[in-house]
């Protein structure tokens, strides 16, 4: 055999060991490595000597680096032994759903959806504000408020309103400007021209605003100031906090950059990427937009719906139909959501499963107080870990993508809520009376016994095992009379030599 | 209740009394012990182990300069204890001819 091959050879064999090696427990690796490595050795020296190597010698090495396979499969089994004795116990039950609880809470940290829509409650926009639009209109799509009706509520002395604003929303081309260094990126933004008092009326908080926020004008001249929407600053400007103050052009005007409202806290119609804000004489005249009005308490007390038909009396005389929709929105938000999806899945669970824990008390002088209470217990940490589980699933799956829409995404929270309710609890329940009543392990092992057909002579259905040895659980295929529900068995020492191997306390 | 290995009449299967018999025949590491049963390494390392686990034998590793002196890398060897010796003699009185199956050889000192 020539010297390349016989290199080639001994590379295989090493390969061989370490890949082996990776089935073999970490803290046991080093030392089975050396110890086959050694073998390996004696072995090449006894079969392929480097002075008379032969494939015949080559094959027997490599049989003997194969059979390193079986040892380190041997290895990981026996590792895993303890893992094996855990299944079925209570202890695993809540390992996993605590692990369950802890992956699902940490998506919704992780998840900016989730994220944003915790942020958004407690609502911070004021109370009694509507949307004020023409009977007809398209909420979402249409502004339908010219300027001069605007001024015209502004100066008159109201009975239902105490505030208006107004706002309408352009495309305008954005360049970046700060600090006179002017960037090249030039865009297309929704640009809403608002009236000044926009966030004041709606009560909004500014992130990263500076000293002038509520001014119109600033010592830099009378530059107008502009609000970002959260996205656009993540986007364009890297989330950077020092870009308040900033200068940029915003179609022929410098403007200053005032602040950041935060993603989600508007829920004007409209996609607006900044807000500029304007005295009212510069609004323009001809270009239709939104009013967003405050309310009175007289009319907060007409407003019964989310939405309220107005009649306003224009100056020369003539009516004109509106409409008022609330911006506080119909929709609650996610906690309670949760609360009504699991009221209805608690009414709807005996529809699908018997809220019974099964025959429990068949043999009550083997179910001791501390039993009973272990029991209970571990029935009440499933359910307390369950339930926190759904509130984080059903919102991370909701609320993952923002493309939906607000009001979309609280339906698919209801629904998912309301399954997961619906299904969690009948497993919570399905498990709690397949549980051995002395140690709590899940019975094995089903059997069916009997026939369907002589159902009317003897019994026929299911029966498990608890590994442990203490108890059978018998569940009948076809309620009966004399056998309508699960039974327990209880196990005496008689049944020891079946149950060698396992600890078995008595019952 | 006792552990089943220590039930040496009932529990041990004939490839462990073979090794066992190995062993005590002065065949003290894994290579040896393939050579004289005949048995592939993939049944006498694992074997070994679990008659290790069982605490029918134990391991050592040879002394590093005693490797280093006859150049080549050290191996672990394999000896049986006390409850390893009553489970042979069990194992013998079993399967009669393992000993004829592996004589005993002068045990190395090692």
């Amino acid at each position: 055999m020539r010297p390349s091959l016989a290199s080639a050879t001994r590379l295989l064999h090493i390969g061989l060991l370490r890949s082996a090696s990776l089935m073999v427990p970490v803290s046991q690796r080093a030392e089975w490595l050396r110890e086959w490595r050694g073998e390996l050795w004696h072995v090449r020296q006894a079969c392929a000597p480097a002075d008379c190597a032969s494939w015949s010698g080559q094959r027997e090495v490599t049989a003997f680096c194969l059979g390193a396979f079986q040892d380190a499969l041997c290895l990981r089994r026996a590792a895993r032994q303890p893992l094996a004795a855990m299944e079925g116990t209570p202890r695993q039950c809540i390992l996993i759903l605590a692990a369950i609880l802890g992956a699902s809470y940490a998506i919704a940290l992780l998840l900016p959806g989730v994220r944003t829509e915790r942020s958004l409650w407690p609502r911070k926009v004021n109370p009694n504000l509507v949307l004020i639009q023409s009977e007809g209109s398209n909420y979402d799509s249409q502004p339908s408020i010219h300027p001069a009706q605007f001024r015209s509520w502004e100066t008159r002395r109201q009975r239902y309103f105490d505030g208006f604003a107004f706002y309408r929303v352009t495309n305008e081309p954005a360049a970046l400007e700060l600090n006179g260094n002017r960037l090249q990126a030039k865009l297309a933004w929704g640009v809403a021209r608002a009236s000044s008092n926009l966030f004041t009326l709606l009560g909004l908080p500014i992130r990263f605003t500076d000293a002038g926020t509520n001014a119109n004008t600033t010592a830099d001249g009378s530059l107008p100031e502009v609000i970002l929407s959260e996205k656009i600053w993540k986007r364009e400007f890297g989330a950077d906090p020092h870009v308040t103050g900033g200068l940029m052009r915003l179609g022929t005007r410098m403007v200053r950059i005032a602040g950041i409202a935060p993603d989600g806290s508007l829920d004007l119609p409209g996609r607006v990427d900044a807000w500029l804000l304007e005295p009212e004489p510069e609004l323009g005249s001809n270009s239709v937009g939104y009013v967003v009005a405050h309310l009175t308490a007289a009319g907060k007390e007409e407003m019964w719906t989310t939405w309220v038909h107005i009649t306003a009396n224009e100056p020369d005389g003539a009516e004109d139909n509106l409409l008022g929709v609330s911006l506080e929105g119909w929709l609650p938000p996610p906690e309670t959501l949760y609360l009504f999806a699991l009221f209805l899945a608690l009414l709807a669970l005996p529809a699908i499963t018997t809220v019974s824990l099964g025959e429990y008390s068949v043999n009550p002088q083997k179910t001791s107080w501390s039993r009973r209470l272990r029991r209970w217990s571990f029935l009440g940490a499933k359910t307390a870990l369950l339930l926190p589980i759904i509130y984080f699933v059903s919102v991370d799956l909701a609320y993952a993508c923002t493309f939906f829409g607000r009001e979309c995404e609280a339906y698919i929270q209801l629904v998912f809520t309301f399954a997961m309710c619906l299904f969690g609890l009948r497993w919570v329940l399905k498990d709690q009376r397949q549980r051995c009543p002395v140690c709590l392990r899940r019975v094995t092992h089903p059997a069916q016994v009997g026939q369907a057909s002589r159902t009317f002579l003897d019994w026929n259905g299911t029966e498990m095992m608890c590994m442990g040895g203490h108890t059978l659980l018998h569940v009948p295929s076809l309620p009966t009379s004399w056998f309508s529900t699960q039974r327990w068995l209880y196990l005496d020492t008689s049944w020891n030599f079946l149950f060698a191997g396992s600890t078995r306390p008595a019952p | 209740m006792a552990r089943e290995s220590r039930i040496p009449e009932t529990r041990l299967s004939h490839t462990a009394a073979l090794i066992l018999q190995a062993l005590d025949a002065g065949f003290v590491y894994g290579f040896s012990i393939m050579e004289m049963t005949g048995l592939p390494s993939g049944t006498v390392y694992p074997a070994m182990r679990r008659l290790e686990r069982d605490e029918l034998i134990r391991s050592h590793w040879e002394r590093q300069s005693i490797a280093d002196a006859e150049q080549r890398p050290p191996r672990k060897y394999y000896k049986l204890n006390a409850a390893g010796k009553a489970t042979l003699e069990a194992s013998r009185r079993r399967y009669p001819l393992l000993e004829r199956l592996i004589p005993r050889e002068e045990v190395k000192t090692v």
